[in-house]
This record gives structure tokens, C-alpha cells and sequence, in this order.
């Protein structure tokens, strides 16, 4: 427990989301070894969010290279919709005889620069929105409050549905209005901090201090306030785009063959599902459980250490 | 606590419809603005089946007697909107509104019926970890089987649902079939329920919103002391610690969980209106489109105005500011 | 599989292909059961259900068990009378007369009775079709009519401006009632006739359900004798893997088209019964001859060598489908038997392209004066449909194997039509042509075709090809245009604008308690009055 910790803030910061508590305030030095300090169970989430992060990074650039074990378009007519371990495929083979390991780590391609543009724009946008709004406030709020509440108005589905059957079923074009999308949330929540900070005093001191504004601004409220929640952010974007690219590739709309996505890897197996046929589609599926299972344990492990929120 | 802040209620209600109105004036142009930009054309559907000439296009359009500028197609849209016309649809001519009617509230029930399930499970998940922390028996295993299950792609797990109910229960459940069942119509909306309600990938961001207000909540000092002396300090943790957070996921969820309305009413051959928009936005049929993203934006605000009810009927002080 | 339905008719014929009758048709009508329903599901929800505005398949096949035409087929796909008792055509060819059938009338309407179908019908059917304002894929059909006139209640005249072969079969379009359209002059889809249409057909429309099932019940004055089976409702689906649940469930009794991953599991299932029809249509790969790597005929001769399609039709389609060289029926009197389909050949496909100018590079991939042969495969999207996904990557490893790349661009329908027929930006599409009943394939490959929005998207352009195409379309003998039709067919089977890949067929499963099915290839109902269910499987 830190002696900063705040006990009671104000009640609009309660209806409004998340993670408020104030953390890392200056002068914050604990000398405990790490595993006393942090809880056991959020060192282990963390640390099998960065084994997942790490197999994505490495499947990444395995693929980037194509270290795998097949080439995942080369298709084979004579072992289509081999089981696994049969034929030499370790998981077996899809609709067209191609080796779906080969073709799941090749998956990763489709979302992790994507899915890293949808965050940074999510992140970036709603950081200088949440400033914007939280810092200058006035007309400038009212503006951007309108913005955000227009962008939340929309059903996501629906609308990146709409814009990829009215232009083209691109990957990039998903990630961008994805991450339009994720922007309110993040420039709500950051917006209440910066708020919440100056109930506390904590800029006016900043200020009082002689720190200039972009100090204040950047160090003092995005890196020593803000970090954690953007972190929850940035991990639970990354598991969204996986999950949005999945569902449109149900609708038809998702990244389109010959190219692989877990989407559509589970999309083209599952149209095997119902005939009893579970495996062409159980090993994407799991793989997308796995990953954003991991990127929101990494989310909650990080923000509880960040926040230095330790079960009493 | 007999005092209902009847004036800031009323004075919510008005600054939130205001707002409403303006955002779905917002929502309507967005949605135009990419229609309009989108290449092809709208009546595209109505000439499949022959390949049309330069004139016979033009032809739909004075038949149909569509403005060529956009600000004349946007603005007779939203003229005819304001009197209530919604228009027809491209694809089929029926009259939008009355079909928007049928078919919203269909997708009303399914999303309101998931949600249901969604904080059914999440709750006491996260009342249950907030109030014990983490227990490694009970709370930790829920919790992530939450997190599991929404990490799972909604339509797999609607066809997981669909193979257990044919070969464990021997029962088809597709809301469509429900007629030939007589009273027990309703059986057969559940499983499309259940499958959204668990599958919309919101539980795992419900139990850890709540279990964070919870957990802060009951930390808070004049809570721990009344406990301390025995004082019931439930009706202020139901109020600070869950009525306020639950009334803000509900609003903050609808968009998701319409969005997986989408999937789950093409599986399940909902009549609703996510199926609806996938057929639209393959047509391109505006008038459909432009429907269905008022109503939809209609039922988020909806929403939202919930949630600010109640929290000025909980904290009028609060809407004064 | 969309289907370009361009030349949106039935292929007349054709001998190829048999209506099959399941069961025995020696029972006598007399002694066929009335009563049950039969529950029928659809991939997709029909748009409109009148036969004009209709432009999709689902709407067509309602619109056939709800309509008739002054002529139909018979199962041998003979034209009999229908709605027309008998008719005389005047000798040059130009002048046909109908005779109308007096007992035939409207589905009543609110209650009251039905009106009495006459002359008047026809010949406003006729003008609301042709009116400009009017939208209907029909109207390109009927540009050979010069008009239609009403001699007497019961006998109408069509003047053509043309001798057309075939003619007769042509007016077996469907025919709506004067006092059905509140507009009088033209059809849209914003009139209410065409979600509540008044027929004369077997079924009468009951109701529409919220779910926009389509609820059918027998109608019991009909012209042809009341229908067996009392009622057909059409159930929509929008995903096919559930569709072939719900039949397996018992949920439905019929899926008009059964996907072909799901034929395996039916023909398991001795409940159900699969029938195979002709899809009267064929896919192809088409080539942009606007594009100079395309252009020189070696090139696409040796994509046709490069291809295995045997391999194909039976890995993906259980080898169900005809592999076919050239763009008429497979069994047509236009099918010209001696032009083989171009052999798997690989070896030759490479020596072709040698020939062509091109040579291997490092990379494996062919060049000509350092331009590498890479070539955009276009695509529509096709929601959970990996026939189309299949043959597509087929064709992309095939032509791999002898050096050309081929990159796989998936498009939404409505674009796709967009970049192929209107913008030409395309390299190669994969798509389906419906054969046209007269074997006429001048839209698509006549050099006056060429433009935007017109059939021939390729730009095929070959004088001998234009004359062939102009002279057998002016012939009225028959043999004549045979002989003619033989030419053309060995002449694109060489030039290959397009390669030929193969027409499939298609599978219909029901459950075995509906007997005497008897299904139209095209139109699917249009023997479905004589349908019937056994009085003890008539019980749910």
C-alpha cells in the first residue's frame, strides 16, 4: 500500500471506467525482491502472457522467414482434410491438403502488424483526444465528447462490415476503423485521469513546481499515471482484432484465401463442424483462445503490478 | 432515502435526448458519407440478372427518382426520416420502418437476453472474488473459465452449442422451428441466447470491471469501519459497487453485443436485425442501412441514457455539476 | 454458386439431362393421397415473389409454383399447353395465335372470388414487361416480340419481328393479373404486388411470416386439378451447414440445392433421397484479352494444358459434373462431340509457352523481354463456400507447376461485377454462364459485345467468330445451324478465350415420404402439383 493511495475520489470518476486508483507517484521506492512484493498469481499471468507474446513473435517472424514445416499454400489434392498426425501433418490438413500448422503460424501474419496499426491508433488517438479533453477541457471537451459518444453510437460489427462490403475485404481497412473505434474508451478513461489527477492537486503542484507542460503532460500523467491502462488497453485491442478479423471471416468479409487467418482457418473447418468433423477448426480456434487469453492475463498481471496492487 | 431527485432526472433526461438526437443526426451522415464514397452503384440489386446499359440505369433513377447530388440525396432522406418515412427497400420494396419494427425488436430480445446471461455469470464471479479475493477452489477456476470462453470465435462456439443440443438433447434450436413447438417456443430462443450471452467476448472485461469496483469499493475507509462495527454495508456497496458499474457495462456493451448479434442470428436464422444488416450491406439497399444504424445507434443511447438515470437518481449532487 | 444468369433461361434442348421421376410413375393421380405439407429450405431469402421483378433463383422457383405460362415443359421437356389451349404460328414464322384456356382462374383475393383469367392478362403482362420503367431481367428475352394483341377475350396474337427458332418455347413466361399491380403501366418493387402476387399456379400464396417464411397453400381451383400436397412453405436459411442440419433433423423436408460438402453425409442417411439435376450452366476461367500476356492464344492454350480438371471435378465435386470444350451443352444438338477437352499436360503447357516467347526465369517463374507472366485471378466472395475457394487454388497451384504466377483477388459480388464488366481491371475470372436454350452465344463472344457492361468482358474479337455467330442466329434450318454451331464450338475450343472447365450437377434431397418428385432443372416446381405424401407420413 502506497501512502498515496487514495481512499475516496470523487463519484463522476466511479461511473466512469476503470483502473483510476493513482499509482506511482514520485517517491515510490519499494526495496522488496519482486515475488514478495507482487502476487504470486499476477507473476504467473504475466509471465504466461509473455510466453504467448513471445511464440507470436517468434511464429511472426518464422514466418517472416519461412521457417515452417510445410509451405502453407502448397496444397494437396490427394490429402484433404487429413486428421491429425496422419500423412505427415503434425495437425493435420485443411479443405485444400495444406498442413494447418504450417498455415496457423503463418496466421500470425495477418494480425500482428494489422493488429498493432489498430492499437497505435486506438492508443494514439485516444491519448490526444483524453489530453485534449482532460487538460484544456471547455469547448474543446464538448467536442471531443461528442466524438466519442458518435464512434460508441455504432455497433462495431456493423459498421466495418459496412465499409468492407461497400469498398474491399482488406485487413487494413478492418484495423482502421477498429482502431477508430477503440479510441472513446481510451481517450474516456484517460480523460477521467487527468481530471481526477487535478481534483488531487497533482497538476497545480506539477505546475508549481515549474515542470513545463509537456513534462507534466507526458512524463508525469501519460508514463507515471497512465502506463497501466494503456497497457490494459493495447493487450485487450490486440485480442479484439483476432476475435473481429474471426467473425468477419464467418460473414465472408474476413482476410481472404489463399492467405491464412486463424478467422478463416476456423471459418473453413467449421464448415466441416456439424458432420462431426471438430479437429480442421478446434486447432485455430484454440490458438485464438490461447493468444487472447494470454494478452488479457498480460493486461490484468501488468496493470495489477503497475498499479502495485497487491492482495492484503 | 424516500427522496427521488425528480428535477435532475428530468433535467438528465433532457440533456441526454438532446444529445441523442444529435448523435443520431451524426450517426446517419457517417453512414451515408461511406455509402456515397463507396464505388457501384445502389440499384446494383435490382439489375442483377442482366447487365444493364448506361440508360437503363439512368432509367432506375427517374423511375425510382433519386436526387444525383449528395446533398440532395441526404437531405431528402433525412426530411422524409423527420415525417417518419423511412423509406422501402431496394431489395425487397417493403416499407422500412414496419420491417425495422418486426426485426429490432427481435435483436432487442436476443441482445437483451444475452446480456442478461452475461451478467448472470459475471456477478457473482466477480462479487464472489472481490468479496473473498482470490480463492484457488472457487472464484480463480470461474473466472477463468470466463476469460476462456470469451476468447473463443462466437460462431464456433454457436456450433458447439447447435452439435451438443442435436446429439445430447436431441433438439434443434433454431428460433424459426419454434412454431411447430407450440409452448415451448421459448425453449428454442435460448440456446441462440446462451451462445451470445457467453460468447460476445465481453464477459472476461465484465468480471473485471466489476470485481475492480467491487474490490474498491469495500476498500473504501468508511466502509471497512462500518463493517468493522457490524453496520450492514450492503445497500451502499450494492449501489456504489454494482448498480453503477452494471448499469455502465450494460450501456457500454450493447454496440458489442449487437455487433455478435450479426453471427449469432445468421446461425440460428434469427429474424433479427443483424441479419438483416449483412444483407443490406451486401446490396447496398441505403434505406435498409440507414435504418437499421439509427435504430441500432437508438438502442446504444437508449442505453446510455439508463446509465445516467441512474446515476443521477443515485448522486443528484452529481448532475448538478 | 452465383451464376452469371445473363441469358436467363432454360436450356430447351437439351437431352443430356433427365427430370428424374423417383418413384414409379405408373401410380394413377387418382391415387395419389392429397394432404401434408412440405417444408422447403433455401440458402438466402427471396427478394420479391412475382415473376417479373424476381432476379434471383429462390424467387423464380416460388414464382413457379405460384404462376403459369401460356406454355410449359413436360418432364421430356416437350412444350404443352398451359395456360394457352393451342396456338398456330403463320408460316413465315412471325405471327403465333394462342388460344386461351376458359376455365382458368385468379387466386382469389380478400375473400372474394377469383377473377377469370383472360386475354386482357396476357397482353398487359406482356406491355408492363417491355415498359422502360419496368426492371426485369426478362426484358432482353422478349426483344424479339414487336407486340401483343388481344383478338378476342380468349385468343391473343404476338407479332415478332423476327423469325426466332425456338420461339414457342419462349412464351412460356409467366403471366400476371391486370387487377394485380396498382400501377397499371409499370412494375416496381415498392408496389405491393410483388410481396402479395396473385397467381393461377397450383399454390396460392397464405402469408408471409416474420421470419419471411413463405407459407403456400394448394390451390383447390386449379386449371390442372387441385395439387396432392396441401401446403409449401419455404424456410430461409442463412447458413448452409445449418440448413443441412435442419434436414437431417427433420426440420425441413427439402433442400432444393444441397451443398456439395454436405452430399456425403445425405446419401449416408436412408431417410433421404438425392436427385441429381442438370445445373444447365458451366464454369470457366475467362481471359482479359486486353491484356498483351493474354492475348497470344499459345498462352491460354497452355493454361488449358496446365489445368488438370478430372482432377478436380472429382476431389472437390465427387466427380459429379461433365467436363465440357466449348460453350454449348454437354448432349445438345449444338455440342460438338469431336473437340476434345485440352489434355492435363503440363510438359506441354511449358512448350507452348516457350513457344510463346516466354522462358523460365531464376525464380521459376516465365518472362518475356524481363516481364514476369504474373496474372490477377478476380473473384466474388461467396460466403462459406470453398467449391469456389477450391477450384480457384487448384488453378493457382496448376499454373505454379509450369511458371506462371497467379495472384488470388476475392472481391464482393457487387464489385466484382464492377471491376470485370465495367472496368475491365482484371487479368482472369472464374465464373458460370446459364446455357441459353438456343444455343445463341452471340453476347458472349461477337466483337460488338465488347464495352462496358456488355458479355463479352474478355473482348474476344474474331471476324470469322462475328459471321459464324451472325449466320447461325439468321438460319431457321436446323441442320444448318448445327453444322454451324459445330464450327464455332471447335474454333473457340482452339482460340480459347475462355478455358472450358466443366457444367456440374446438381443435387435436390428430400425426405423419402414425398413421392413422384419430378424436379425441372432450371425451374425446379414446375411438376410439384403432382407431388405427393403418403397419408401416413402426412403426420409430423
Amino acid at each position: 500500500m502506497t501512502a498515496g493511495r487514495v481512499q475516496e475520489p470523487e463519484r463522476e470518476i466511479i461511473f466512469m471506467k476503470k483502473y483510476i486508483q493513482t499509482s506511482g507517484e514520485i517517491g515510490d521506492f519499494s526495496t522488496l525482491p519482486v515475488w514478495q512484493k507482487y502476487a504470486i498469481a499476477d507473476l504467473v499471468y504475466v509471465a504466461y502472457g509473455l510466453l504467448i507474446v513471445a511464440l507470436v513473435v517468434v511464429s511472426y517472424v518464422a514466418g517472416m522467414f519461412a521457417w515452417l514445416p510445410y509451405d502453407p499454400q502448397q496444397i494437396n489434392m490427394d490429402a484433404m482434410m487429413a486428421p491429425p498426425l496422419s500423412e505427415g501433418y503434425l495437425l493435420g490438413s485443411d479443405f485444400m491438403g495444406r498442413d494447418i500448422l504450417s498455415r496457423l503460424i503463418m496466421g500470425i501474419q495477418a494480425y500482428f502488424l494489422p493488429g498493432l496499426l489498430a492499437v497505435s491508433i486506438s492508443l494514439s488517438g485516444g491519448v490526444v483526444l483524453g489530453i485534449l479533453s482532460g487538460y484544456r477541457g471547455g469547448r474543446v471537451e464538448t467536442i471531443i465528447t461528442y466524438f466519442t459518444n458518435l464512434v460508441d453510437s455504432f455497433p462495431r460489427l456493423v459498421l466495418i462490415l459496412l465499409v468492407v462490403a461497400a469498398f474491399k475485404p482488406d485487413i487494413y481497412y478492418i484495423m482502421v476503423v477498429m482502431g477508430i473505434t477503440g479510441i472513446p474508451t481510451v481517450a474516456t478513461a484517460i480523460a477521467n485521469k487527468i481530471r481526477f489527477l487535478a481534483q488531487k492537486n497533482f497538476i497545480e503542484a506539477a505546475i508549481a513546481l515549474g515542470l513545463r507542460t509537456r513534462v507534466i503532460i507526458v512524463k508525469h500523467i501519460l508514463w507515471y499515471n497512465c502506463r497501466a491502462l494503456l497497457i490494459i488497453h493495447a493487450t485487450i485491442g490486440m485480442g479484439e482484432a483476432i476475435l473481429l478479423e474471426t467473425s468477419l471471416s464467418y460473414l465472408g468479409f474476413g482476410v481472404q484465401e489463399p492467405v491464412s487467418s486463424w478467422g478463416n482457418m476456423v471459418q473453413s473447418g467449421a464448415n466441416y463442424f456439424l458432420q462431426g468433423n471438430f479437429w480442421p477448426s478446434t486447432a485455430p480456434a484454440l490458438a485464438i483462445m490461447f493468444t487472447i487469453l494470454g494478452f488479457n492475463l498480460l493486461g490484468d498481471g501488468l496493470n495489477n503490478i503497475l498499479e502495485d496492487r497487491r492482495e492484503k | 432515502m424516500r427522496y427521488i431527485p425528480l428535477k435532475a432526472l428530468i433535467l438528465t433526461l433532457l440533456k441526454e435526448l438532446g444529445l441523442a438526437f444529435l448523435l443520431l443526426l451524426g450517426v446517419s451522415f457517417v453512414v451515408f458519407a461511406i455509402l456515397y464514397a463507396a464505388p457501384g452503384d445502389q440499384f446494383n440489386v435490382l439489375l442483377e440478372g442482366q447487365l444493364p446499359t448506361e440508360e437503363a440505369r439512368a432509367g432506375i433513377r427517374e423511375a425510382i427518382g433519386t436526387a444525383q447530388t449528395w446533398y440532395g440525396q441526404y437531405s431528402s432522406w433525412l426530411l422524409n426520416v423527420l415525417s417518419g418515412n423511412f423509406g422501402t427497400s431496394v431489395r425487397t420494396g417493403l416499407p422500412v420502418a414496419a420491417e425495422l419494427l418486426n426485426v429490432s425488436l427481435n435483436t432487442l430480445y436476443l441482445t437483451l437476453g444475452s446480456m442478461a446471461v452475461t451478467l448472470l455469470i459475471a456477478v457473482p464471479i466477480a462479487l464472489y472474488s472481490s468479496v473473498r479475493g482470490h480463492s484457488v477452489v472457487i472464484s480463480w477456476p470461474l473466472t477463468m473459465l470466463g476469460y476462456v470462453i470469451s476468447a473463443l470465435p462466437v460462431f464456433w462456439l454457436a456450433y458447439i452449442a447447435i452439435y451438443i443440443s442435436i446429439h445430447s438433447f436431441d433438439f434443434f434450436p433454431l428460433a424459426s422451428m419454434s412454431e411447430s413447438q407450440g409452448g415451448n417456443a421459448w425453449l428454442y430462443t435460448l440456446v441462440p441466447v446462451l451462445v451470445l450471452g457467453l460468447g460476445s467476448g465481453t464477459i472476461s472485461e465484465v468480471i473485471r470491471n466489476l470485481r475492480e469496483e467491487m474490490t474498491r469499493v469495500m476498500a473504501e475507509d468508511y466502509l471497512r469501519t462500518a463493517r468493522a462495527k457490524g453496520a450492514s454495508v450492503w445497500r451502499h456497496a450494492f449501489k456504489e459497487g454494482l448498480l453503477l458499474p452494471v448499469t455502465e457495462i450494460i450501456a457500454s456493451k450493447i454496440p458489442f453485443m449487437l455487433g455478435g448479434a450479426v453471427i449469432v442470428e445468421q446461425i440460428f436464422n434469427w429474424p433479427g436485425m443483424g441479419r438483416m444488416a449483412w444483407q443490406a450491406a451486401q446490396d447496398r439497399d441505403f434505406p435498409v442501412i440507414m435504418g437499421i444504424a439509427l435504430v441500432a445507434a437508438a438502442f446504444v443511447r437508449a442505453g446510455s441514457l439508463l446509465q445516467r438515470m441512474v446515476c443521477t437518481a443515485v448522486n443528484p449532487q452529481q448532475a448538478r455539476d | 454458386m452465383k451464376q452469371l444468369s445473363v441469358i436467363f433461361v432454360l436450356a430447351l434442348s437439351l437431352s443430356g439431362f433427365a427430370a428424374g421421376v423417383s418413384q414409379a410413375a405408373d401410380v394413377r393421380k387418382t391415387a395419389r393421397p392429397t394432404g401434408g405439407a412440405l417444408n422447403y429450405g433455401e440458402y438466402g431469402r427471396p427478394a420479391t415473389l412475382d415473376p417479373i421483378t424476381s432476379n434471383e433463383m429462390i424467387s423464380m422457383r416460388i414464382s413457379e409454383l405460384l404462376f403459369n405460362g401460356l406454355v410449359g415443359i413436360n418432364e421430356r421437356q416437350d412444350v404443352v399447353p398451359e395456360l394457352a389451349q393451342s396456338w398456330d404460328a403463320s408460316k413465315d414464322g412471325r405471327v403465333y395465335t394462342f388460344n386461351l384456356r376458359k376455365d382458368v382462374t385468379w387466386h382469389p383475393k380478400n375473400g372474394e372470388a377469383g377473377l377469370p383469367f383472360t386475354a386482357n392478362d396476357v397482353v398487359f403482362t406482356y406491355n408492363i414487361m417491355m415498359h422502360p420503367k419496368t426492371i426485369t431481367p426478362l426484358k432482353v428475352r422478349f426483344e424479339f416480340i414487336e407486340k401483343a394483341e388481344k383478338l378476342d377475350d380468349y385468343t391473343v396474337r404476338f407479332t415478332l419481328k423476327r423469325p426466332v427458332l425456338n420461339a414457342l418455347a419462349k412464351f412460356s413466361f409467366k403471366i400476371i393479373p391486370k387487377h394485380g399491380p396498382k400501377n397499371s403501366l409499370y412494375l416496381t418493387r415498392e408496389d405491393s404486388f410483388v410481396q402479395q402476387p396473385i397467381g393461377t399456379g397450383p399454390y396460392m400464396l397464405n402469408n408471409i411470416t416474420a421470419d419471411r417464411e413463405i407459407v403456400m397453400v394448394a390451390n383447390e381451383k386449379y386449371f390442372k386439378g387441385r395439387p396432392n400436397i396441401d401446403q409449401f412453405v419455404t424456410k430461409p436459411f442463412a447458413d448452409q451447414n445449418i440448413l443441412t442440419q435442419a434436414l437431417t433433423f427433420n426440420a425441413i423436408d427439402m433442400i432444393v440445392l444441397v451443398n456439395p460438402r454436405s452430399i456425403a453425409e445425405i446419401q449416408g442417411d436412408k431417410r433421404f433421397i438425392l436427385q441429381p439435376y442438370n445445373a444447365l450452366s458451366y464454369s470457366f476461367f475467362g481471359y482479359n484479352l486486353r491484356n498483351p500476356l493474354l492475348n497470344d492464344k499459345r498462352v491460354r492454350q497452355a493454361f488449358g494444358h496446365a489445368l488438370n480438371r478430372q482432377e478436380m471435378l472429382s476431389s472437390f465435386f465427387n466427380n459429379q459434373g461433365t467436363i465440357i470444350s466449348g460453350p454449348f451443352a454437354p448432349g445438345s444438338w449444338a455440342y460438338n462431340l469431336d473437340v476434345q477437352p485440352l489434355s492435363y499436360d503440363p510438359k506441354k503447357a511449358i512448350a507452348l509457352l516457350n513457344e510463346a516467347g516466354f522462358k523460365q526465369g531464376p525464380d521459376g517463374v516465365m518472362q518475356k523481354g524481363g516481364k514476369k507472366l504474373e496474372l490477377t485471378l478476380m473473384v466474388p466472395i461467396e460466403k462459406e463456400s470453398e467449391a469456389v475457394k477450391r477450384v480457384v487454388l487448384a488453378f493457382q497451384n496448376y499454373l505454379k507447376n509450369v511458371g506462371v504466377t497467379v495472384k488470388v483477388e476475392f472481391k464482393e459480388w457487387q464489385a466484382w461485377k464492377e471491376d470485370v464488366f465495367a472496368d475491365h481491371r482484371f487479368d482472369i475470372v472464374f465464373a458460370s454462364w446459364v446455357f441459353d436454350d438456343s444455343a445463341d452465344i452471340s453476347s458472349l463472344f461477337h466483337s460488338a459485345e465488347i464495352g462496358p457492361w456488355k458479355n463479352n468482358f474478355v473482348a474476344y474479337s474474331n471476324p470469322g467468330v462475328d459471321s459464324l455467330i451472325v449466320e447461325s442466329k439468321l438460319t431457321l434450318d436446323h441442320e444448318k445451324r448445327r453444322t454451324i454451331n459445330r464450327k464455332l464450338h471447335a474454333l473457340l475450343a482452339d482460340e480459347a478465350p475462355y478455358t472450358f472447365l466443366w457444367t456440374l450437377t446438381n443435387y435436390s434431397a428430400y425426405h423419402k415420404k414425398v413421392q413422384h418428385v419430378a424436379i425441372h432443372p432450371y425451374k425446379f416446381f414446375s411438376f410439384a402439383d403432382e407431388w405427393y405424401i403418403p397419408v401416413s407420413a402426412q403426420k409430423k
